[in-house]
Formats: C-alpha cells, structure tokens, sequence
C-alpha cells in the first residue's frame, strides 16, 4: 500500500498564536500570578503605611519615607547610587518580585514535563523564548498597574501630598512597563540557563532583578548614565524627571535586551540538552 | 522510506557513554518494539529522537529528513513518563491547550477524537490530578495522537495497566497504524503484552543495537520444545537429559525438552522407565524468553 505524506508545519503566526494562547490561559489559571498581583499593591501600601505611624509603646511617631507618594513610584532623578532605602524603594521593586513569579511559572514548565511535548513537535525553540518572555513581561507589567493602584491607594489614605509634573509622571510610568519586557527576557533566559534546577533559577532572578551589579557598578562609576545600557538602569532612569527621551531610551534598551536574551536562549535550547 | 533510519549515534552524559554507534531501521506503519535492561539506552535514543537532547555524533533522518526538520517534527507524538498536563485543570482543557500549541484547526472535534479513539470520552470532565494511573496513561496516548501525527514515540505505555487496560492500548495501536498510517515506536520491560503488538522489534544493550528483526524472524528463530509434568521430575530430567540436548525446569515445575522430539517419543521413553506424565504439550520460546537468552549470550 501506497500512503502519500504530507509534512507541513503551522505558520509562524499560528505557532505563536497557540503558543501565547496556552501561556496566557496557564497564567489566568495560576493562583500564584494573582497572589504577586496582590504583593504588588501591598508593597507600596506598606511603605507608605507604615512610616508616620505612632509606636504605641513609645508614643513616637515614625518617620515618613515619602511625603509625597509618587516617590514611592519613582525616584524624583535618576539614583543609580543607592545610600538609603527610601532611593531604591519604588517600582524597581516589582521586577524583584516579578522575577521570582516568571522563575516559577517557567519552571514549571520544566518540572511537569510540559516541555517534553512541546519541543518534540515545535523544533522551533525561538517561538518559546518569545512566548514566555512576552506573558511574562505582560504580568509583569500588570504587576506594574497594581503597584500603581496600591501607590495611590495608601498614600490618599495617609494623606500624601500628590502633587507632580504629570507628563513626567506618565513618562515614568510607560518607561518601567517597556522595561517589563527586557526584564522578562532575562528571567525567560535565566530559567532556560537554570532549567534543571529550580531553586537556582529563582535565586538567579531574585539576584539580578535586585539591580546589585549596577547599584555596585554605580559605586565605582558614579551616576553615570552610561548604567542606562543596561536594565537596572534603565529601570532607574525611568524616573519623575522623565520626559519622551526617557521613555525612547526604556524602549530601545528593553527591546536590545530582548532581542540579545532570546538569541542567547534559543541559541542554548537547540545546542544543550533540554531534558 | 523508512519512518526512522538512524546511523553510529553516540551520546555519552559526562563520563557515562549512553549510546555507542547505535543504528537503527523503523519501516513505516511498523509497530516498533524497543527493549533493553535499564540504563541500555532506551530513553536516551527517544529523547535523541524527539530532539529532547543532542547526539554526539551520528544521523537520525525521520522520513528521509532531518530529524531536526520543523515540518516533519510538527507530525509527532510523543509520551515519555507524564504528558506535561496541568493537573488542577480537566482533562478536556488540557487536551484543549494542547491543541492549541499545535496550532490545530477545528480543535474541539479533534480532541474528541483522540479522547474517543483512547476510550476516555466520559473521563473528559475529571480533573487530570483525579485520574487514575491507567486514565492518566491513556490520556497521554490521546496527547500525543492530537495533530494527527505519523510517529508516535512510547515510553513505556503499558506501565501500570490493569488486563483490561492492556487490551484496550493494545486496539489503540493496532488501530492507529492500520488506520491513521502512523508509525509507533514503543520501549517496554512488558515484554508479553509487547510481543502482542509489536511488528519489529530493537534490542538494545550497552548503547548498541544487538539485533534488529521482524516479528516473523522471531518467531522462526524461537525455539520449539517439549514441556511436561510428572510426579518423578527428577528422576525424569536425568533420565531426559541422558538421551536429549538439553533439558530444562521452569518456574511453573515443568520439565522443558529443547531438542528434535516428538511428545509421543517422549511419553513412550519415559513409560518405559516406569515414570507416567500427567501433562504434556510442545511451546514456543515467547519474546520474554528470547530476549533473556540474548542477554545471557552476551554475558
């Protein structure tokens, strides 16, 4: 018997289509991206919150971190040297967190066996890297939003002082969402690298999104703006001063960041072992 | 063509040498039975077949291709330990998600399909977590039947299987190659249930294929004997073992004869000696048997 084989693959569109589509329905689905949704509202409530509060032990009151609250949001210049905590304490913080999030979400991948049956019938590994790093950067960015609401939320309850250049203060804020997806290609890129070992993956996260190489670069460097290469830095340069520059620099230092972490991370996927 | 050809393919992990110059031939439609002791390197050569992991040197050509070929990978299953579901979700969503990944068009007919062609229609509500080993086995072979694929690669499918179980895989293959034109590649230790399937068979040890044969060859290169019962089994298998090549006892007590002789012969012989037989039958040497044999030869 004569059998007529037809081998055809779906289009690049389709295969990332499907492949975002199963990404996005795993993230909805995942009580975990709703928990670090809430992490991220409670981390400015708390900052905000706490200070000025009354010991009632002592009857003294607190020191505020903020008298205003879009501090907790950015920093009013681009710090890149860190000499307290109330310069580092802002959004940055979420791609702390976020990491540790995308670390576990990708890892699981690896732990369920779930990539078995993808890269056996996707060879193409590049549609995984960009999958990931955009479902990642997306929940990340939401993670974003909810600083943002929580930011807002704490400081009219602790009556912060909300004034602020606005277009400085949007302009900040598209900057740190465009920096949500260089973010989630270097924690994409980290779980491919770490990917038989979970622990390490996270830990890696948590180390690079903590911006340290930076803040100790910056140590030596100063407030150097050649730090805005990379994503700390960028992240940092994100700021209340922040004008449409700001942002053209997030965009191409977060998109030349994605574009080098999915090479890499394909690269490493179609030459190692995966499983 | 051949739906797997594969040439000198080694890997070795660190120091450990998994494959050394491993080939093997996998007609397509066959139902290809892979067997060897744990650590042989049965996993690794699927994995290597599935791109999973890199040879070190050697070919793998899928249907005359690259094994590497997006096209030819797009029409492949796969089941190695866990399918990869969500286990908090229902079946039917994990074969839906599945679907998707495969970019397949009309995705709820197919995935009915597949869950009917595995006889797990009804499972399709249960939480995949709430499935039992034998569901969760079967909804692993529905995975990999998803994208109508032309080479399904098993590992160890008919683990934890109860009998009924068994025979229903046992349909499933043989429906999936005589009517979905799709070739199987199976690793089992089950090596009974597999000679029920299997149309080819590999046997692997120490990273290299030691033979390659179709059913038909061995079934011609197994051994006919002569097994018996007697009350005096050992006074029977010295008297036996006298006049005849070899003379065996198995673990159901039976004296086994593996040499040119008739039961009639036999029965006459041992009479003779004053020893009577309550049964007696000529057998086959199964797969089983064969292949421990094989081992034994190489030790």
């Amino acid at each position: 018997m004569t059998h007529e084989l037809k081998f055809e693959s779906p289009s690049f569109g389709k295969r990332l289509k499907g492949m975002l589509g199963v990404d996005f329905y795993r993230l909805f689905h995942t009580p975990m991206y709703y928990i670090f949704l809430a992490i991220a509202a409670l981390i400015p409530a708390l900052i905000l919150g706490t200070g000025g509060m009354t010991n009632p032990q002592t009857g003294e009151v607190g020191a505020m971190l903020y008298t205003n609250v879009w501090n907790a949001v950015a920093a009013d210049t681009p710090l890149y040297v860190v000499s307290q905590i109330g310069e580092y304490a802002n959004m940055n913080m979420v791609f702390i967190f976020g990491g540790i999030m995308v670390s576990i979400f990708i890892g699981n991948d690896y732990r369920s066996g779930y990539v078995k049956q993808l890269f056996t019938t996707h060879a193409l590994k590049q549609d995984y890297m960009m999958s990931k790093t955009l479902v990642s950067a997306f929940s990340m960015a939401c993670m974003c939003v909810t600083y943002l609401i929580g930011s807002v939320a704490a400081g009219a309850l602790v009556g912060l002082d909300f004034s602020v250049n606005v277009g400085s203060l949007v302009c900040a804020v598209i900057g740190k969402l465009i920096m949500s997806l260089g973010w989630a290609s270097l924690y994409t890129f980290l779980n491919v690298i770490f990917r038989k070992f979970f622990g390490v993956s996270i830990a890696s996260s948590f180390f690079f999104g903590t911006g340290i190489l930076i803040i100790g670069a910056a140590a030596i460097l100063g407030n150097s703006s050649i730090l805005n290469i990379f994503l700390y830095g960028s992240s940092v340069y994100a700021c209340l001063s922040s004008n449409i520059l700001t942002v053209l620099v997030c965009l191409v230092c977060s998109a030349a960041w994605t574009v080098i972490y999915t090479v890499a991370g394909t690269r490493v996927l179609n030459t190692c072992d995966v499983y | 063509m051949n739906a797997i050809e594969i040439k000198g393919l080694t890997k070795s992990y660190k120091e450990k040498q998994a494959l050394c110059g491993l080939d093997m031939t996998v007609p397509m439609g066959a139902i290809y039975g892979l067997i060897g002791e744990n650590g042989s390197g049965k996993s690794t050569t699927e994995k290597l077949i599935c791109g999973l992991i890199h040879a070190n040197s050697g070919s793998i050509k899928l249907f005359d291709r690259p094994h590497t070929d997006a096209d030819v990978r797009a029409k492949m299953g796969v089941l190695i330990e866990a399918p990869g579901c969500f286990p908090n979700d229902t079946v039917w969503n994990n074969m839906l998600l599945q679907a998707a990944n495969l970019g397949i068009k009309n995705a709820e007919t197919e995935v009915r399909k597949a869950l009917k062609l595995v006889r797990m229609e009804g499972a399709a509500g249960n939480k995949y977590k709430n499935c039992s080993l034998g569901m969760k086995q079967r909804i692993g072979i529905a995975f990999a039947l998803l994208g109508d694929p032309k080479l399904l690669i098993l590992d160890e499918p008919i683990n934890g299987l109860d009998v009924d179980g068994m025979r229903i895989m046992r349909e499933i293959l043989t429906d999936i190659t005589k009517n979905r034109n799709c070739t199987v590649v199976i690793s089992s230790h089950v090596l009974g249930e597999l000679e029920k399937v299997a149309t080819h068979y590999g046997i692997v040890r120490g990273g290299k294929m030691i033979r390659e044969m179709t059913a038909a060859e061995l079934d011609a290169s197994c051994r006919t004997y002569v097994a018996l019962q007697t009350r005096e089994r050992n006074r029977a298998k010295a008297l036996l073992s006298c006049k005849y090549f070899r003379v065996e006892e198995d673990e159901s007590e039976y004296l086994r004869v593996y040499d040119s002789v008739t039961p009639e012969e036999i029965v006459s012989y041992l009479y003779e000696n004053g020893i009577l037989i309550s049964e007696i039958k000529t057998a086959k040497i199964g797969l089983e048997e064969y292949y421990i044999d094989l081992m034994k030869e190489g030790r």
